[in-house]
């Protein structure tokens, strides 16, 4: 009887050990930024969230997306507080971060984002054809 | 009649030189003495069409993708982490302006016990009776008939959470109001959308 319970304490402790810090890190990515796309010339519509994993990872995930398809189409981290539709970047010489050939023009998707990618600076997320150095859509981040 | 004959004769073969059988037309006579040689420059010109055309046909479709316009590339990826012990945020806005000295964000959560909204980043105006409220945006809390008083403002900084009440239907709000009951002020507005 005595033995059991020690078993069955040692398992229960055992459990705790190794269940707790799992649960936590489960748990653990926190929202950064939020904000909605806008896009005239191509509509586009959706959610842009930047998370930062429990390793510290930051994760930009598009949630209700939809844009229109095109060829050489990017997400881009770019250095502004938005951008007008149909912004010329290159003319401007925005500063901008590449996230990645966009993966799908709807739907949900995720980004990894550089480390050490200065998101104070980096404050919109955009849509970008790379061909026609257009703006398909863009989506001004704030604080969540 | 001497001159004549040869004449026809050579007519005769510069036609069947021309489209004999079995031979490609280089050039087509016309009557007796007329031939038109349009033909070497007929094909010239097909080769140049293709060489050039068929390129910058290619590079267009290249360049616009014009098939994109009616394909659709769908994906649908999970998060890369699991939030779904967590409560999960159902509608968020911002404080709108900084006129009314209210900052923040706003977002509405749902849980297993039902749905609450926590004010982060949060600052307002300290006073007496300020109260949060869910309104619709159009009614503005002025006919009172759209809003839905969520109490007193705990605190005029900091993050916080209200309960909402059991079967409190979202679709009739879409915004978040931070307002004084006495002087009738309204101090901060907050419009929600889809997380």
């Amino acid at each position: 009887m005595v033995r059991n319970f020690k078993t069955a304490g040692i398992l229960a402790g055992v459990v705790l050990a190794l269940g707790l810090p799992l649960a936590y890190a489960q748990s653990s990515a926190k929202t950064l930024e939020t904000g909605t796309f806008h896009g005239k010339v191509h509509n586009t519509s959706g959610r842009a969230t930047i998370y930062r994993e429990a390793d510290g990872r930051l994760i930009l995930r598009l949630t209700n997306f939809k844009t229109s398809n095109g060829p050489d189409v990017h997400v881009v981290l770019i250095a502004a507080k938005d951008a007008d539709d149909d912004a010329n970047f290159l003319k401007n010489s925005t500063e901008r971060v590449e996230l990645g050939a966009l993966k799908g023009n709807e739907g949900d998707q995720n980004y990894e984002i550089p480390a050490g990618t200065d998101l104070k600076k980096f404050q919109t997320i955009s849509i970008y054809c790379e061909r026609f150095n257009a703006n398909f859509g863009a989506a001004p981040l704030e604080k969540f | 009649m001497r001159t004549s004959a040869p004449l026809r004769s050579k007519s005769f073969e510069v036609f069947e030189n021309g489209i004999g059988p079995g031979k490609w037309p280089d050039s087509i006579s016309v009557g007796m003495f007329m031939t038109i040689h349009i033909s070497p420059w007929l094909l010239r010109q097909k080769w140049i069409l293709v060489a050039i055309g068929l390129p910058a046909l290619v590079a267009l479709w290249w360049a616009f993708r014009p098939e994109k316009l009616w394909i659709n590339q769908k994906v649908n990826e999970p998060a890369p982490f699991d939030t779904s012990a967590d409560p999960q945020p159902i509608l968020t806005g911002r404080f709108e302006g900084n006129a009314r000295h209210t900052n923040g964000r706003a977002t509405i959560y749902k849980k297993p016990g039902g749905e609450y909204l926590q004010l982060s980043d949060f600052t307002a105006p300290s006073g007496p009776d300020i109260h949060v409220a869910l309104v619709h945006d159009d009614a503005q809390a002025k006919s009172g008939l759209d809003s839905l008083d969520l109490g007193p403002l705990k605190a005029n900084q900091s993050d916080q959470n209200y309960n909402l009440p059991g079967g409190t239907d979202l679709d009739k709000y879409d915004a978040v109001l931070i307002y004084a009951e006495r002087p009738h002020a309204v101090f901060g507005l907050a419009k929600l959308e889809p997380f």
